[in-house]
C-alpha cells in the first residue's frame, strides 16, 4: 500500500495529473509495447522509403547506431515514391487490389447472406447444429486453410477442383497459371475464409427482425420475395454493412492467399498490393521502393477505416462508455 | 477446478439435450403425421420442411466439403484422390494411417548414462536408463519421418514466451480501463478497437520496417523476439476482450469486499481475477493462437532451423508435386488441436465479435 500511495503523490505533483491517473501506470506497459512494435517500424519505414537502401547498403554498418543512420543507405528524398507512382506494375497491383475487394466482398455478402438464410429458416430442423458446423471454419488457422486451398486449386496430379471437373467431364483447368483463373481462385478461397464471420453477424441480426413484422407483411398478402426486400433486408442493413466494412479492410489487406497460392504470379499479374510492398522489398531486395510502397498501403487502409470509423460511427460503444 | 467442473457440467448438459433430441423430432413427426391424417394440417407443409432441411443440410455439406476432402486424403496411402476409374469415390479405397505416423515420427525416450561420483572416493555410481520406446515408425513401412516434433517443440518455445508477456501486458490494463477513471483513458480504448481491426494486415505492411530493424539488432533469428512481438500484437483486442468480460462483474461485489475491510490488491486477488477466470482463459487461448498459428512474420525472421508449425506446413507444398497423403496428414495433427480448443471457446468468441462495434 505504502508504495502506490508514495506513486500516487508524487503523481499529484505533475501538472494535468491527478491521483486517480496513477491508474494509467496499468496501462502504459501494453501500450508502450504495442506502439513500440507498430509505431517505431511505421516510422523506420518511413526512414527508409526515402533512402536507396538494399541489402548491401542497409545492414552495412553494426549495432544501434547503424539503425539510426540506415547503414550506409544514402538519402534520396522522394525519389521512390515517384519512381513508385510512375510504375505500371505499381498501378496493375493497385487496380487488382481494388477489383479484388469488390469482387470478393460481393461474393462474401451474397454467400454469407444465403448461408445465414438458409441456417435461421423456420423451414429448418436442426439449425443450431447447423450453425455452429457452419462456422467450423472459423476455427483453422489461416495457414492451414490457404495451403489446403492452395491443394484444391493446385494443377499437380489432380487437386480437388481439377478432379470434379474432370469427373464431370470439363477437363482440367491450370488454375493458378492463368490470371483470371488464380484471381477467380484467390475470390473463392477469401469468400470461404471470411465467411463465417459474416455469418455469425448476419444470423445475430436475422434473429433480431421482430417476427410481428413479418406476421404484418404475411397478413398483407407480401410474398417469400417482397417480405425479404421490404423487411428483412432494411433490418439487416446496418449490420451487414458494418461486417462488409471490416472484411473488405480484410480483403484489401490480403497477403497469405496470393503468396501462398503463386506469389502473386502469373508473372506478378496478381500481386495485392500487400505482397506487391513484400516482394520487392525482400523478394527483389529494393527496400526503398518496397517501403514507400507498403507506406501508400498503410495510408490507403488507414484513410478506409477513418472514414468508415467516422461515418459508420463504429467506435460508438466507446464513447459511450 | 471450478472452471474445469463448469465445462464437464456444461458438457453433460449440452449431450443430455443432444442424445434426446431424436426423441423429440420422433414426437414432433409423430404428431404432425397425427394432423396430416385427421386433415388438420396440409400434407404440403411437412414436405416443404423435409425439403428445406434436406436442403440446408446440402449447403452445410458443400461447405465443409473440403475438410472431408483433406481427411479422406490423410486417410488414404496412395495420396487423396476422390476421382478413382470407377467414378467419384468418397471413402478412401485403402484407408491407412501410415500418413500420420509419418509426422508423428518416432517416439522414443533415449537411453542416458547418468555417474554419480561418490564423495571422497574413487568410486562412482553409473547408472544406465533403458530407452523407452513407444513407437517406432520404421516397423509400419516409414523410412523418413517429417520433422514435426522439431517444428512443434519450436512452435512451443514460441508461444508459451508470447502467452506470458502479453498476459502480464493486458491484466493489469484491462483491469484499470475497466474500473477506473483517468486521463487519456478513453483515447488509449479508442486506439485499441481501432487496431482490433486492422493489426492483421497491418502488420504485414510495416514488415519491412521491423525485418530491417530485427536484422540490424541481430536478433531476427530469435524465438523470444518473435515472442515479443506476437504479444504485442496481440495487446490491443485481447486487452479490449478482457476489459469487456470485467464490465460484466457487479462493482458491488468488490464494494461488498471493501466494506469488509480489504484492501485494493485483495480486492483483485479475491473478487476480481476468481471471477474473471472464463475470460482470462479467453484471453490466454487467443494469445497462445497468436504465437501458434502466424505465418508470414515466422517464415520471414526465423532460419530453417527455428521454423514453427505453419511455416513447415508451407515448406511441404511445391508446384508440381503435393505429397498429398503426408500434407493432409501434417495439416490435420497442426490444426485440429485448434479446432477443438475453437469448438470450447465458440461462444466466448462469438459474444468477443458481437461487441467489437455492435453494441458496444
Amino acid at each position: 500500500m505504502s508504495t502506490v500511495s508514495r506513486v500516487a503523490r508524487r503523481v499529484e505533483t505533475i501538472p494535468f495529473l491527478e491521483k486517480r491517473d496513477v491508474s494509467l501506470l496499468f496501462v502504459l506497459p501494453g501500450l508502450f509495447v504495442f506502439t513500440a512494435f507498430m509505431l517505431f517500424p511505421v516510422v523506420y519505414l518511413v526512414g527508409i522509403s526515402l533512402t536507396n537502401a538494399d541489402p548491401a547498403s542497409l545492414f552495412a554498418g553494426e549495432g544501434a547506431a547503424s539503425v539510426l543512420t540506415f547503414g550506409e543507405a544514402t538519402f534520396v528524398g522522394l525519389e521512390n515514391y515517384v519512381s513508385v507512382l510512375t510504375d505500371t506494375q505499381f498501378w496493375n497491383s493497385f487496380g487488382i487490389t481494388w477489383l479484388f475487394v469488390a469482387t470478393s466482398v460481393v461474393l462474401k455478402i451474397g454467400l454469407s447472406l444465403g448461408i445465414a438464410l438458409v441456417v435461421t429458416s423456420d423451414r429448418v430442423r436442426g439449425k443450431r447444429l447447423m450453425r455452429s458446423f457452419v462456422i467450423l471454419p472459423m476455427g483453422l488457422p489461416a495457414i492451414f486453410t490457404v495451403t489446403v486451398w492452395r491443394g484444391i486449386f493446385s494443377s499437380a496430379e489432380f487437386g480437388l477442383a481439377n478432379q470434379l471437373l474432370s469427373a464431370l467431364d470439363l477437363g482440367t483447368v491450370s488454375w493458378l497459371s492463368g490470371r483470371w483463373s488464380a484471381f477467380f481462385a484467390y475470390n473463392i478461397t477469401e469468400a470461404w475464409l471470411a465467411y463465417p464471420f459474416m455469418v455469425i453477424i448476419t444470423v445475430s441480426a436475422l434473429q433480431d427482425v421482430p417476427g410481428e413484422l413479418h406476421e404484418a407483411a404475411k397478413v398483407d398478402g407480401a410474398g417469400y420475395v417482397a417480405r425479404f426486400v421490404h423487411v428483412t433486408l432494411p433490418s439487416v442493413k446496418r449490420p451487414v454493412l458494418f461486417a462488409s466494412i471490416l472484411t473488405a479492410a480484410a480483403s484489401f489487406q490480403q497477403f497469405l492467399i496470393p503468396y501462398v497460392f503463386n506469389q502473386g504470379g502469373p508473372a506478378r499479374a496478381n500481386e495485392l498490393i500487400v505482397v506487391y510492398g513484400y516482394r520487392e522489398a525482400l523478394s527483389f531486395a529494393e527496400y526503398g521502393r518496397g517501403a514507400a510502397i507498403s507506406l501508400v498501403a498503410v495510408v490507403f487502409i488507414g484513410a478506409f477505416m477513418w472514414l468508415n470509423v467516422k461515418r459508420g460511427r463504429l467506435a460508438d460503444g466507446v464513447a459511450e462508455q | 477446478m471450478s472452471l474445469l467442473d463448469g465445462i464437464g457440467r456444461r458438457l453433460k448438459a449440452n449431450a443430455r439435450s443432444l442424445a434426446l433430441r431424436p426423441l423429440e423430432a420422433a414426437r414432433d413427426a409423430a404428431y404432425t403425421a397425427n394432423g396430416v391424417r385427421r386433415g388438420e394440417i396440409s400434407p404440403l407443409e411437412p414436405l416443404k420442411t423435409v425439403g428445406a432441411t434436406l436442403g440446408a443440410l446440402l449447403v452445410v455439406l458443400l461447405l465443409l466439403f473440403p475438410i472431408y476432402w483433406i481427411l479422406t486424403a490423410a486417410l488414404s496411402s496412395s495420396g487423396g484422390s476422390i476421382y478413382s476409374s470407377g467414378g467419384l469415390a468418397l471413402l478412401p479405397e485403402n484407408p491407412s494411417l501410415q500418413p500420420f505416423l509419418w509426422v508423428v515420427g518416432d517416439l522414443a525416450v533415449p537411453g542416458y548414462t547418468i555417474s554419480l561420483n561418490v564423495p571422497l572416493t574413487d568410486l562412482a555410481l553409473v547408472i544406465d536408463t533403458p530407452e523407452f520406446v513407444m513407437l517406432d515408425v520404421s516397423q509400419y513401412g516409414v523410412a523418413n519421418p517429417s520433422g514435426f516434433k522439431g517444428f512443434l517443440w519450436n512452435s512451443l518455445t514460441v508461444a508459451i514466451p508470447t502467452v506470458v508477456i502479453a498476459m502480464a501486458l493486458v491484466v493489469p490494463a484491462a483491469y484499470a480501463l475497466s474500473r477506473r477513471e483517468f486521463i487519456l483513458r478513453r483515447k488509449v480504448l479508442f486506439v485499441y478497437v481501432l487496431m482490433t481491426q486492422v493489426g492483421g494486415g497491418l502488420g504485414v505492411a510495416l514488415l519491412i520496417g521491423l525485418y530491417t530493424v530485427y536484422v540490424q539488432f541481430g536478433i531476427n533469428d530469435s524465438k523470444l523476439a518473435l515472442a515479443l512481438y506476437y504479444a504485442a500484437t496481440a495487446v490491443p483486442f485481447n486487452t479490449w476482450l478482457l476489459k469487456t468480460y470485467m464490465d460484466g462483474i457487479p462493482v458491488s461485489y468488490e464494494e461488498a469486499a471493501v466494506v469488509d475491510g480489504a484492501p485494493p490488491w485483495r480486492v483483485v486477488t479475491e473478487v476480481i481475477i476468481p471471477l474473471s477466470t472464463a475470460g482470462l482463459a479467453t484471453v490466454f487461448i487467443f494469445t497462445f493462437l497468436t504465437g501458434w498459428t502466424e505465418f508470414v512474420v515466422a517464415q520471414t525472421l526465423l532460419g530453417t532451423e527455428n521454423y514453427t508449425l505453419p511455416v513447415g506446413l508451407y515448406s511441404l507444398i511445391s508446384e508440381y508435386s503435393i505429397p498429398w497423403a503426408r500434407f493432409s496428414a501434417f495439416a490435420l495433427t497442426f490444426a485440429t488441436p485448434i479446432m477443438l480448443v475453437y469448438l470450447f471457446a465458440q461462444r466466448y468468441i462469438e459474444g468477443g465479435l458481437s461487441f467489437s462495434g455492435m453494441e458496444g
